[in-house]
C-alpha cells in the first residue's frame, strides 16, 4: 500500500525575515532588504511541520527583495545545498576549495556540498527580486571534500518532458546522495509517468506554477505531495505553463520523521 | 561508563556535528561526553542554533572524516 502526505501552500511555514537588528548579520541588504521564505519542512524556531522527507531537511521557496538582499557569509558543514533560480539573478559566493563567485539567472542551478566545511553567501545584486528554491540534504557521508557544480535548465527547448537536473543521469549534476531532482514544464492535458528507482525510494512533488493531478490528488500553485511505497506516479497537467519540481530520494529509516508522523497521525 | 553506543548529532542550522566519542575539547567538552549531559542552553558554536534543533543521525564518516570533525 502506498503512503503519502499533502502540504498545501498555506500550510507551509511562511516567514518574512528583515535585515534589521541582530538579523542584519545574517540577512544582507540592511536597512530595507528582506527575504520571504515558504518552507515545506522544519520551519520556525520550534520546528513546526514535517521534519523532512528521506534525507531532505529544507525545501524553501524564497524571494530576496531589494538590491543587496540575501544571506551574508556564514559557515556550513556536511549539508548538500541546491539552489534553483526562477527569476532575478543570484550571486553565489563560497569559500570551499579555491573559492567560487557565480552568477545564476532563470533556469540556472547549483549543487554545493559543504562537506568538510565552507562559508557561503547568497546575494541578489540586481534591482529585480530574486526567486529560488533551496534544497538542503543530509549527505551519504560526513566531511566529504567540498564541491560546487552548476548547470542550466533550458526551459525553451525542454518542454513537455521530465528533465533530470541533479542525479545520476548523464547531463545532470552529481550529488553525494541517492537522490534525483527533476523539473517538468508542461502544457495542459499532457500526462507524464515517473517511475521510481525502487520501492525503497519516495518522491516529493512540488507544483511551483499551474496545477497538476498527481495520483488522486490535485495540486494547485505551491502545493506539494510526498509519496512512497509505489512503483511509479502519474502527473496529469491541468493548467498551461505548469512548472513542477520532482525530488526522488531513498527513504532513509528516520526515527525522527516516524516519531513526528506518529504524533500527528490523523491530523 | 555507559556501554551505550556513542551518538552523532547534526546541527539543522548549519550541519556542524557533535560526536559523543570526540567531544569538543576546543569548546571545553571532553571526549566521551554524552549529548544528554550537555546543558540545554548550549548552542551550536558555528551558528548559534539551540541544542534542541540538533538531530541524531546515523551517517558514516568519509575517509579522514573524524579528524576533520575534531578540528571543524
Amino acid at each position: 500500500m502506498s503512503n503519502s502526505f499533502i502540504i498545501r501552500n498555506a500550510e507551509r511555514g511562511h516567514d518574512m525575515i528583515k535585515s534589521d537588528g541582530l538579523r542584519s548579520s545574517y540577512i544582507a541588504g540592511h536597512p530595507d532588504g528582506f527575504v520571504t521564505r515558504a518552507s515545506s519542512f522544519n520551519f520556525h524556531e520550534y520546528q513546526g511541520g514535517r521534519p523532512g522527507f528521506g534525507p531532505i531537511r529544507v525545501f524553501g521557496d524564497e524571494i530576496f527583495h531589494g538590491a543587496g538582499c540575501g544571506y551574508n557569509m556564514h559557515p556550513h558543514h556536511n549539508f548538500v545545498i541546491c539552489a534553483f533560480v526562477f527569476a532575478g539573478e543570484l550571486t553565489h559566493i563560497n569559500t570551499a576549495g579555491a573559492g567560487m563567485v557565480d552568477r545564476l539567472q532563470a533556469g540556472d542551478y547549483y549543487v554545493f556540498s559543504a562537506g568538510s566545511g565552507g562559508k557561503h553567501s547568497e546575494l541578489s545584486v540586481t534591482p529585480e527580486d530574486m526567486h529560488a528554491i533551496y534544497l538542503w540534504l543530509l549527505p551519504e557521508q560526513l566531511y566529504l571534500p567540498p564541491t560546487y557544480h552548476r548547470a542550466h535548465f533550458d526551459f525553451r527547448r525542454r518542454r513537455n518532458e521530465i528533465v533530470q537536473l541533479v542525479g545520476d543521469d548523464s547531463g545532470a549534476l552529481p550529488i553525494a546522495q541517492d537522490l534525483r531532482v527533476s523539473r517538468l514544464m508542461a502544457d495542459a492535458s499532457r500526462s507524464f509517468s515517473y517511475r521510481l528507482r525502487t520501492t525503497s525510494h519516495g518522491v516529493y512533488v512540488f507544483a511551483r506554477e499551474g496545477s497538476v493531478r498527481c495520483g488522486d490528488v490535485t495540486l494547485g500553485r505551491r502545493d506539494s505531495t510526498g509519496i512512497w511505497n509505489v512503483d511509479a506516479i502519474n502527473i496529469e497537467v491541468l493548467e498551461d505553463d505548469a512548472d513542477v519540481m520532482i525530488v526522488e530520494t531513498i527513504m532513509t529509516d528516520d526515527e525522527n520523521i516516524k516519531k513526528w508522523e506518529r504524533e500527528h497521525a490523523g491530523h | 561508563m555507559s556501554t551505550e553506543r556513542f551518538k552523532l548529532l547534526l546541527c539543522l542550522g548549519c550541519g556542524f556535528s557533535y560526536d559523543e566519542a570526540l567531544g569538543l575539547p576546543e569548546h571545553g567538552i571532553a571526549p566521551g561526553t554524552r549529548w544528554a549531559d550537555i546543558p540545554d542552553d548550549w548552542v551550536c558554536p558555528d551558528c548559534g542554533t539551540p541544542k534542541h534543533m540538533f538531530e541524531m543521525v546515523v551517517i558514516g564518516y568519509a575517509p579522514g572524516g573524524p579528524e576533520l570533525a575534531r578540528t571543524a
